[in-house]
């Protein structure tokens, strides 16, 4: 690695989730205060009245014939259509045929449960004797790299490619690989992020954990009861600020920080005191060069599970002393969307940096008892310089990334 | 990439008795059926009574094989903990989608939910080693180890002060990902014993494996014998792109085709497949080579496994006479990507690992 390492900047976003597709309709959503969140109509689950989830509002057939597909082909599976659809929406503003010219090009993508919402259905059949080759077809999409390959293939790329999955922190660290990959030389231009499609696979396992709310979830409420699922995907093209600048990017942010640790405490639970956190985000602002005063906006993990946001908020509270900045989660909006969450959470920060607004933490009424602090409940105007996205994951995984203005 | 990682310890779980170096091939372990399963360690030596009961079989051989490792480099706490696995907790899994098919969605356990998250190897390990540093988990296809390693090299070369890593990868064969894989055309039907992988070159497709293995890496030499040097990943493999790889890599170790002592490659005893390897032979004409898929199976770490052979088969290089120091390991997965590692041996005093 050179000795001094260059600046990473964000040069391209594009995102799909419950809220819809592109910047600009969850900029509106967020300043509307209008969540993504419904009972679902997609996914085929016993619980779909018991449950709100944050699921994309097209259906796998809409999105084939968005893409072009025709929609009597097999083995694509919602997980990858959605990750298609995000990178549909990077394109809007990134050209691809630039793209497909890069010779250095790494594609980081991240996923959790790989084509699960439609093997799932299928899997008995799978594992039958019988050879059926319509249902064999999807049997590559049971791993998780399926997604990646077939996004890059689909777009004529031919990049250097990773699948990443630390569950709730998959595409957060996707950002830090890419990053440190351009760091390194081993790419020039990385598109990084991640997608997951709602499956009835894990709804029952965090249905199982006793972590799914009823209800439109509340993070850092006294009487909040666990999260709602979601599912999309998100893409950031990220280069070295020196390539970005030569070739007249659009630069919306730089990289100015990052951090991966792990709690090494329990297999699901953050450490209660939210040291955890504290140590992840410390690290971020280390990295960074910058003191915790600077960061204007914090865009918190908030599952609104009793233990995230106990250990998150204290975690908070301890770091800036009592007096935090504006921090919010944004789940309440598009749901709790697993290996998408840490770049969906990014782009939105970028987006609520460069508007001048904190997105409101929506669904709060009630001060926890453990807090003294609350977070930021309405749309409010404001200066950010910088901002931080929490990403804290199953296992222990964790992730804080620090965004500047550019 | 080239940035060396020296080898502290290196430690497999497989189908052989790779657990105990002293054991390794002799004799060498073979299976009839097409399937070659990894042979159990005692598990309860490094998993807690209380933990282990709920454990699935790929949990407890992941974590006993890094805490091993770990143990074997006298590293109590690692700095980063960094693992690969194309398919990870496979058996869970199952189990809970079929047992989500069976209770309609009812009141399920969250054991096998949790255990078939593909962190969460990465989480107990690091639990039990209190390492709170850096955590990554790659889960891409046979490139998933290489990954674990490119991000160590990254790590190495990213501080000036002793850093210690630890990089591994699991895979595990279970009788339904056969069954499902065989439908696919991944295995030969019928299946050969593995000892004769190579003989039925009518045969399409290969044997299955599964495996476990785990290195301390660290940037310091001292006390090491040897290193893993340069790193190739390739993606859309052909014979051409695997051969140009292969000149690259000489080029960037300085090095001609005759310097190679031992070429260590992957092929599965598929036809179609081993066309791949056709540049890089015509390269490496008279360098000793071995295969190592008729000792492990096929499986996306399979290269986890190979690295681990490589350094064994340069630790018992004891005699500096022999001058047999560099080894080039070249494997494919199926699904179309491929890899080369360069080891070397950097002293002929520090022999064991």
């Amino acid at each position: 690695m050179p000795e001094e390492t260059e600046r990473i900047v964000v040069s391209g976003m594009g995102l799909i989730t419950a809220l819809g597709k592109g910047c600009t309709a969850h900029l509106a959503a967020l300043k509307l205060q209008k969540s993504g969140l419904r009972h679902p109509k997609i996914l085929q689950t016993i619980h779909a009245a018991e449950f709100m989830l944050g699921e994309v509002q097209l259906d796998d057939a809409y999105m084939m014939s968005f893409l072009g597909i025709p929609t009597e082909k097999k083995g694509y599976s919602r997980t990858t259509l959605i990750s298609l659809y995000g990178m549909a929406d990077l394109l809007d503003s990134v050209d691809l045929s630039w793209l497909q010219k890069q010779e250095k090009l790494a594609f980081i993508n991240a996923n959790t449960v790989g084509g699960m919402s439609t093997v799932e259905n299928l899997y008995m059949e799978m594992i039958s004797d019988r050879i059926d080759e319509e249902t064999d077809q999807w049997i590559d999409t049971v791993d998780c790299a399926e997604s990646t390959e077939f996004v890059a293939r689909f777009f004529g790329l031919k990049p250097a490619m990773a699948t990443i999955s630390t569950a709730c922190s998959s595409s957060a660290n996707s950002i830090i690989v890419g990053a440190r990959m351009l760091q390194h030389g081993l790419a020039d231009v990385v598109v990084a992020g991640g997608g997951d499609a709602l499956s009835r696979f894990t709804l029952n396992g965090f249905h199982s954990l006793k972590n799914v709310d009823r209800e439109a979830c509340k993070p850092f409420d006294q009487n909040r009861n666990g999260l709602n699922l979601g599912e999309g995907a998100g893409y950031v093209l990220l280069e070295r600020e020196s390539t970005a600048r030569a070739r007249g990017a659009n630069i919306l942010a730089i990289l100015s920080g990052y951090s991966n640790h792990n709690d090494a405490y329990h297999p699901t639970a953050p450490s209660p005191d939210g040291s955890g956190a504290v140590r992840t985000m410390l690290g971020a602002l280390e990295h960074a060069g910058l003191p915790p005063e600077s960061i204007h906006y914090i865009n918190a993990h908030g599952t609104a599970t009793l233990n995230n946001d106990h250990a998150e908020g204290l975690a908070i509270q301890q770091l800036w002393d009592g007096n935090p900045p504006a921090f919010s989660s944004t789940k309440p909006f598009t749901g709790h969307t697993l290996a998408a969450a840490g770049v969906v959470e990014a782009i939105l920060s970028i987006v609520a940096m460069n508007e001048g607004m904190i997105p409101p933490n929506l669904n709060w009424t009630t001060k926890m008892e453990e807090l003294e602090v609350a977070p930021s409940t309405l749309p409010k105007e404001q200066n950010i310089d910088h901002v931080m996205s929490n990403s804290f994951g199953f296992g222990g995984n964790n992730v804080s990334l620090i965004f500047s203005k550019a | 990439m080239k940035q060396p990682l020296y080898i502290k310890a290196a430690v497999a779980i497989s189908p052989q008795e790779s657990f105990e170096d002293s054991k390794f091939l002799k004799p060498i372990i073979t299976s009839n059926n097409g399937k070659l399963f990894a042979i159990d360690a005692a598990y309860q030596q490094y998993i807690s009574p209380v933990a282990i009961r709920r454990m699935s079989r790929i949990m407890k051989m992941t974590i006993s094989c890094a805490m091993e490792a770990l143990k074997r480099a006298t590293v109590a706490t690692p700095d980063a903990i960094i693992t690969g696995t194309g398919r990870g907790g496979v058996t869970d899994m199952e189990h809970f989608v079929k047992d989500m098919i069976r209770l309609e969605e009812g009141a399920m356990n969250p054991t096998a939910f949790i255990q078939s998250t593909y962190n969460s190897p990465n989480g107990w390990i690091a639990m039990q080693s209190k390492c709170t540093g850096y955590n990554q988990t790659y889960v891409h296809r046979g490139s998933s180890f290489e990954l674990a390693l490119q991000d160590a090299q990254m790590l190495a070369a990213e501080t000036k002060n002793p850093i210690n890593i630890l990089v591994g990868c699991f895979d595990e064969l279970t009788e339904d990902y056969y069954h499902i894989r065989r439908k696919r055309g991944y295995w030969k039907n019928p299946a050969v014993a593995s000892d004769q992988l190579y003989k039925h070159p009518e045969l399409k497709g290969t044997i299955a494996g599964e495996g476990t293995t785990f290195f301390v890496l660290s940037n310091q030499k001292e006390g090491t014998f040897c290193e893993i040097s340069n790193l190739k990943i390739v993606y859309r493999a052909t014979a051409e792109i695997i051969a140009n790889a292969l000149q690259e890599l000489l080029s960037e170790e300085n090095l001609r085709v005759e310097d190679i002592d031992i070429a260590l490659v992957g092929e599965n005893g598929d036809s179609t497949q081993a066309l791949l390897y056709e540049g890089v032979s015509a390269t490496l004409e008279g360098v000793p080579t071995l295969r190592f898929k008729h000792l492990c199976g096929e499986f996306d770490t399979a290269s986890g496994f190979a690295t681990w052979y490589a350094a064994y088969l340069l630790a018992e290089e004891k005699s500096p006479a022999l001058r047999r120091r560099n080894l080039v390991l070249i494997n494919h997965y199926i699904l179309g990507s491929a890899s080369l590692i360069f080891l070397k041996k950097t002293s002929f005093l520090e022999a064991t690992f």
